[in-house]
C-alpha cells in the first residue's frame, strides 16, 4: 500500500527503531541462546537437583523455602524442586525429539514432492492433508492407547500427528524455489535430480522451516504436558510435570504448591520456547530481508 | 455454492474414512487381544475360537474393515473392555457435560478474539495489558490455567465453584442435557444460573489458548483491510473507526480467522479432556482418563473418533461459512 492513508497517525515507532538495530539484534541472539541456556539445565538436572528425585528425604509437605526446600516437599517427603527439574529434562529433550523428528521426516516428505512434483506431490500432498485435517493432540492419545502408556510412546505418537506440518512448510519452499533462475540454472547445467534437491532446493528450504520448528517448541511443550497430565506419560514414580500435577490435585487446596510447581514449570518453558522462537524467527528472518 | 457444498462434503467423506481407518489399524496393532480382553485369559481354545468367529475376526482384513465401517455408520462402536456396555452407550452419557463446556469455551474464545484484535487494532486504552495477559495465558498449560481458578476465584474469593457441574441437587434432567438450557426450559433459572457460574473457570482455561491464535489472526486481517480503499472511502465519509472495523472490515477480514477457529477446535478438544480433569466435571474426560490407566482400546477409539468426526464436521461447515461470508471463494 504506497497510497496515502487517510488513517490518524498515532504513529507507534517499531521496537526496531526504538532499540536501534543492533540493540534489537542483540536481544534476539540473547533469546535464540536461551534455548543452549535451558538445554544445559536439563543436561545438568542431575548435578543441579539437591536431592534425588525418587526418594523421601524428609517430612512430608513442608513449605516452599523451609530450610533445604526451595519449592517444598511433596506428599511423601520428595524434593520438589528436584523433581521438576527431572520433569523440564524430560519435558525439554521430549520438545526438541519431536520437534526434530517432525523436522526431519517431514522435510524428507516435503523435500521429495517438491522436487518430484507430479503424481509424487499429488500423491504425497494428499496424505499429508488427511494428517492435517485430523484433530492432532487426540489422534495422539489414540496412539498412545493402542501402543499402551509409555514415555517413547508418547514420543512416537506425538511425532505421527506432528510432521505433516513441516512436509507442508518444506514442499511449499521448495515448489517456489523450483521457480527461481538458479535452479533452472542447475538444470540446465545438467545437474542431476538427487543433486538438484539436495544442493539447490533444500538449503533455500530451510530457513523456513527452522523458523516453523522453532516456534513449535513451545506448543509441543504445552501438548506434551497435558498428554502427560492426562497420564499417557511415563509410569507413576518417574518425575514428569504433568503428570507429577495431576497426581497431586487432589491436596490442591491444602498443599498447593505440589500440584503448582510443576505446573509452573511447564509454562516457564513454553514461554522460553516462545521468546526463543521469536528470536530465531526475527534472527533468520531479518538476514533473509537483508540478503 | 450448491456445487462447493457437494465438493466440501465428496471431501469429508473420504477424510472421515480414512479416520476410521486409523483408527482400525490402530486397533490391529494394538498388541491387546478384544477376545482375551473379553473373555479373560483363562478361556478355553474353543471359546477363543468360537467369540473370533463370533466377531467376525477369523475373515480377511478388508471384511473386517469393511464390518467396521458398516457397524460405526450404524452407531455401533463397540464394547469398552472396562464397563462391558456399549461404547456408544457411554459415551451418550458423558457426552451433553463435555459439549456444554466445549461450546461455552469456543464462545469465551471468540468474544476474547475478538476483543483482543479489535483493542489493539484501534488501541483501546488497557488493550496492551489485555494482550499481555492473554499471551502469557496462551504460555500456560490449560491445566495451571484451571488450578490458577480454583485458587483465586474459589479458595481466596469464594466468588465460583470449583468441582462438578451443578451445585443443585435436584437439577431437572433433560431434554437437552445441557443444564444451563434445561434450567430454561424447565423454568429454573437457578439452575442456569448455577450452571453459568460452574462453567467460568473451566471455559476460561480452555478459552485463553485459542483466543491468542484466533484474535492474532483477526487482528492481521483487521489491520491489512483497514487500509484498502474501501476502508478509506467508508473513513471519507465520516464513519468512526469502530464502526468501520465493526460493519464493513470485520465481514472481509473474519475468513481467516474463522478457518483458525476451526484448526483451534482440536486443540479445544485437548484441552477439554484435560480441564474435566482439574474440575471434577462428569464428561468425556473423565471417561477417557479412567480408560487410559486400563488400556481400554474401544473406548478411547470410540472417543476419538467422536471427536475426530466433530472436528472434520466442523472444519468442513467452517469451509462452507467462509464461502458465504465472502462470494469469491468459489473452489
Amino acid at each position: 500500500m504506497a497510497e496515502p492513508s487517510l488513517l490518524p497517525s498515532r504513529g507507534r515507532v517499531g521496537r526496531r527503531a526504538l532499540l536501534g538495530a543492533n540493540t534489537a539484534r542483540s536481544l534476539n541472539w540473547a533469546g535464540a541462546l536461551l534455548i543452549v541456556v535451558v538445554t544445559l539445565v536439563a543436561l545438568l538436572a542431575p548435578v543441579l537437583a539437591p536431592h534425588n528425585p525418587l526418594q523421601p528425604m524428609g517430612i512430608p509437605f513442608r513449605q516452599p523455602g523451609s530450610n533445604g526446600y526451595l519449592l517444598g516437599s511433596d506428599t511423601i517427603g520428595r524434593d520438589v524442586l528436584s523433581r521438576v527439574l527431572y520433569g523440564v529434562r524430560a519435558s525439554w529433550f521430549a520438545a526438541l525429539a519431536v520437534v526434530l523428528i517432525g523436522l526431519l521426516f517431514g522435510g524428507v516428505i516435503g523435500l521429495i514432492s517438491g522436487a518430484a512434483g507430479g503424481w509424487v506431490d499429488n500423491l504425497l500432498m494428499r496424505i499429508t492433508d488427511g494428517f492435517l485435517s485430523l484433530p492432532a493432540p487426540v489422534l495422539a492419545i489414540a496412539v498412545v492407547a493402542a501402543l499402551g502408556p509409555g514415555f517413547v510412546h508418547t514420543l512416537i505418537a506425538v511425532s505421527i500427528v506432528w510432521w505433516p506440518f513441516y512436509a507442508r512448510i518444506v514442499r511449499g519452499e521448495v515448489r517456489m524455489l523450483a521457480a527461481r533462475p538458479h535452479v533452472e540454472a542447475a538444470k540446465l547445467a545438467g545437474v542431476g535430480r538427487f543433486r538438484l534437491a539436495l544442493r539447490h532446493l533444500l538449503p533455500g528450504a530451510l530457513p523456513a522451516a527452522v523458523v516453523t520448528a522453532s516456534l513449535d517448541i513451545g506448543n509441543l511443550i504445552l501438548t506434551l504436558a497435558g498428554l502427560s497430565f492426562l497420564g499417557l506419560g511415563q509410569s507413576a514414580p518417574a518425575p514428569e510435570l504433568g503428570a507429577d500435577s495431576a497426581r497431586n490435585l487432589t491436596y490442591l487446596l491444602q498443599y498447593w504448591w505440589v500440584p503448582v510447581m510443576p505446573g509452573l514449570a511447564v509454562m516457564v518453558l513454553a514461554l522460553i520456547g516462545n521468546v526463543a522462537g521469536d528470536s530465531v524467527r526475527n534472527l533468520i528472518d531479518g538476514r533473509q530481508g537483508a540478503r | 455454492m450448491i456445487a462447493l457444498i457437494g465438493k466440501r462434503t465428496a471431501a469429508m467423506v473420504v477424510i472421515l474414512i480414512a479416520l476410521a481407518a486409523v483408527i482400525f489399524y490402530l486397533q490391529k496393532i494394538s498388541p491387546l487381544d478384544p477376545v482375551h480382553a473379553q473373555l479373560g485369559g483363562q478361556a478355553s481354545a474353543g471359546a477363543v475360537a468360537d467369540r473370533r468367529h463370533q466377531l467376525g475376526l477369523d475373515k480377511p482384513v478388508t471384511a473386517q474393515f469393511w464390518q467396521y465401517l458398516t457397524n460405526l455408520v450404524h452407531g455401533d462402536l463397540g464394547t469398552s473392555f472396562r464397563t462391558r456396555r456399549p461404547v456408544m452407550t457411554d459415551l451418550r452419557a458423558f457426552l451433553p457435560a463435555t459439549l456444554e463446556l466445549a461450546l461455552s469455551g469456543l464462545v469465551m474464545a471468540l468474544v476474547l478474539a475478538l476483543i483482543l484484535a479489535f483493542g489493539t487494532t484501534l488501541k483501546w486504552r488497557g488493550s496492551g495489558i489485555f494482550r499481555g495477559v492473554l499471551l502469557v495465558g496462551a504460555s500456560t498449560p490449560t491445566f495451571l490455567l484451571g488450578i490458577a481458578g480454583i485458587l483465586i476465584f474459589y479458595q481466596k474469593l469464594g466468588w465460583l465453584p470449583a468441582n462438578g457441574r451443578s451445585g443443585i441437587s435436584d437439577a431437572p434432567a433433560g431434554p437437552t442435557g445441557l443444564l444451563t438450557v434445561d434450567g430454561l426450559f424447565q423454568g429454573r433459572l437457578d439452575v442456569t444460573v448455577d450452571a453459568i457460574k460452574h462453567l467460568i473457570l473451566p471455559s476460561l482455561a480452555i478459552a485463553l489458548g485459542p483466543a491468542v491464535s484466533i484474535g492474532r489472526v483477526l487482528r492481521s486481517s483487521l489491520v491489512a483491510d483497514r487500509h484498502s480503499d474501501y476502508a478509506r472511502t467508508a473513513r471519507s465519509k465520516g464513519l468512526g473507526e469502530f464502526r468501520l472495523l465493526r460493519q464493513h472490515v470485520l465481514r472481509n477480514a473474519v475468513g481467516a480467522a474463522l478457518s483458525m477457529t476451526g484448526l483451534q477446535v482440536g486443540l479445544m478438544f485437548a484441552g477439554v479432556l484435560v480441564v474435566e480433569q482439574v474440575f471434577g466435571w462428569p464428561g468425556i474426560g473423565q471417561y477417557v482418563a479412567q480408560s487410559i490407566p486400563v488400556a481400554d482400546f474401544p473406548a478411547i477409539a470410540g472417543v476419538t473418533l467422536m471427536l475426530g468426526v466433530a472436528y472434520i464436521v466442523i472444519n468442513t461447515a467452517v469451509d462452507v461459512l467462509q464461502a458465504a461470508a465472502d462470494p469469491r471463494i468459489k473452489t
